[in-house]
């Protein structure tokens, strides 16, 4: 597997809290990897250490295979927007990226209104960048990290406080950079919708853990259908189904969840019925992200 | 190292605060030219003839202008001002996250900003100095230029001076990570603050210990620089004063520096 990051049980400590606990992802080149969690899970922390906004506490990464010292000379192919854009709000668009070009000695005004007209603002002119739109902000935020023609691009809840179409350009901008220039992003988000259609890749943290890591497809199988089936006797309807054959099955609270042969909920009823079991409630549903993640970290929707 | 100074420059030629800041001194220059020629001339005795004695010279020159301009606790405080806010806007503004990560040593970020901001400083010196130079040398009848060298030496020790006093704002600028941080230390120790609370722990300490020089408030401003004569300095005093004012910039700037590698960034 071609890695362009990996981190060893990085970790960073707070006094006595682990902002981030032994914290091991692995970054495929050229995906988007989505890092999932709730506020305060430990994204940023992370992304901070590998952005070297903060030294680790123990621990270390690997950029393109390089550790230690040499990690240092991968980080110019490095870009970030970690929580707000950097921006100088008396500056417009251009200046504020001529003022990092400037310190990374890019002479290049072209290649700055490239990136201007790549993520969208081209036609700002002489707007100042306090009079932005929060998405514009970001947008902004974004050509920023991309000044210094990265490789590996960290966007620390980007979509954060966007409105839908906002979402849907900061979306188009991602895929954009993904597919066409190849740069391999690492994305934080607690908005797990919007997260499932970009990633192709997710770590799921809790707490400072990295408690999951996988796939897209591997994700999505977890997140699979199930027909939810509620009656007035849990133990006669598990007799019932057993009877029937079914075995990829699981009580959970009042209800009985069933993995196989969705489309024979007609025959269910039929079999409960002769049993004079009453059914309330018969539904094919699929498991959301969200439930999913709650699965895993063991919380709910009110925490 | 010279890319960040450059970035610094360009950044600090578009701030407001820079322009506002060059427009207060060029005020202030001409408010030095207005007092000056005031006491100088004197044409209706509104200081009773008195004027020009109250000043310890009839005659202008160029030693005495600088000493006017640059021997004055406003000029110290507005340069003061400029750098704290000149450094604080980077981190206000989260800018240094753009390029914290991709700079090998941190230090060089620190050490060209306090660079640039003496680069700065002495633009606005050299602009509120020029005015008041330049207003004296048309309007006032006492003023003769004078040689050079004499003018060039105390103008070099007072702007030492400057850099060394402004040095400590840096640092605490760079130390609270804010302006409030940077102007209240500026405001304590430039309105005589620092005299009130220096006489306060003297009053205490005396108690407990003989010399209460050692007192950390017995700082630049009060002990250094305005204790210091540079015109009738000799050489040991001359040297004296440069060494003081050259450790306080090695030790400011390069505290600041040290936190700057150190600290991670919020």
């Amino acid at each position: 597997m071609d890695y362009i990051l990996t981190t060893n049980e990085l970790t960073k400590t707070y006094g006595k809290y682990n902002a981030a606990n032994e914290v091991s992802i692995h970054v495929q080149r050229g995906g988007i990897y989505g890092l999932i969690g709730r506020n305060g899970a430990g994204k940023t922390t992370l992304m901070k250490m590998i952005g070297g906004l903060s030294r680790p506490s123990s621990g270390s990464f690997e950029i393109h295979g390089r550790n230690g010292e040499t990690t240092e000379q991968m980080m110019p192919k490095v870009g970030i927007l970690i929580e707000a854009p950097g921006l100088y709000p008396n500056m417009t668009a251009f200046q504020n990226l001529k003022t990092k070009a400037i310190a990374l000695g890019i002479k290049d005004d072209n290649y700055l209104r490239g990136l201007l007209s790549e993520v969208g603002l081209s036609d700002t002119g002489k707007k100042k960048a306090k009079q932005f739109s929060l998405g514009m902000k970001q947008r902004l935020g974004i050509a920023m990290a991309l000044v210094n023609q990265p490789e590996l691009l960290i966007l620390d809840e980007p979509i954060n406080g966007l409105d839908p179409q906002g979402i849907a350009e900061m979306r188009s901008i991602l895929h954009h950079l993904c597919e066409d220039r190849g740069i391999t992003i690492l994305i934080s988000s607690h908005i797990l919708d919007e997260l499932s259609k970009v990633a192709t890749q997710y770590g799921i943290i809790h707490e400072g853990k990295l408690l999951e890591e996988e796939s897209k497809e591997e994700l999505f199988s977890k997140c699979c259908e199930r027909l939810e089936l509620r009656t007035n006797d849990i133990a006669k309807t598990l007799e019932v189904l057993n009877m029937m054959g079914f075995s990829k099955l699981e009580v959970k609270d009042d209800a009985i969840n069933i993995y196989e042969r969705l489309n024979e909920g007609g025959a269910i009823t039929i079999a409960l019925a002769r049993e004079n079991i009453q059914t309330n409630e018969i539904a094919v549903k699929t498991e959301a992200l969200e439930d999913y993640y709650f699965q895993i970290t063991g919380g709910s929707k009110n925490d | 190292m010279i890319n960040l100074i450059k970035m610094n420059l360009y950044r600090m030629s578009r701030a407001v605060s820079t322009w506002v800041m060059a427009i207060v001194i060029a005020v202030f220059g001409f408010m030095q030219f207005g007092s000056l020629k005031m006491f100088l001339d004197d044409p209706f005795n509104l200081f009773d003839g008195s004027g020009s004695s109250s000043l310890g010279f009839k005659t202008l020159d160029g030693v005495q202008s600088v000493s006017t301009f640059l021997q004055n606790s406003n000029i110290l405080l507005i340069l003061a001002i400029f750098v704290v806010l000149f450094v604080n806007a980077e981190h206000k503004a989260g800018f240094d996250k753009n390029i914290i990560g991709i700079t090998k040593n941190r230090w060089k970020q620190t050490l060209a900003r306090w660079i640039s901001a003496v680069i700065g400083m002495t633009c606005l010196i050299l602009i509120g100095y020029a005015i008041m130079l330049g207003l004296c040398a048309l309007f006032i009848d006492n003023f003769a230029f004078g040689a050079v060298a004499p003018m060039l030496k105390s103008l070099g020790l007072m702007y030492l001076g400057a850099v060394a006093f402004s040095a400590i704002f840096f640092f605490f600028t760079t130390l609270f990570n804010s302006s409030v941080g940077g102007v209240v230390a500026s405001l304590i120790i430039s309105l005589g603050i620092l005299n009130l609370i220096e006489m306060l722990l003297d009053m205490l300490v005396k108690k407990f210990i003989s010399n209460p020089k050692v007192l950390p408030t017995d700082i630049f401003y009060d002990s250094v620089y305005f204790s210091f004569n540079h015109e009738s300095a000799g050489a040991k005093a001359i040297m004296i004063f440069v060494l003081i004012s050259v450790a306080y910039i090695v030790l400011t700037v390069g505290g600041s520096m040290i936190l700057q590698q150190r600290r991670d960034v919020k």
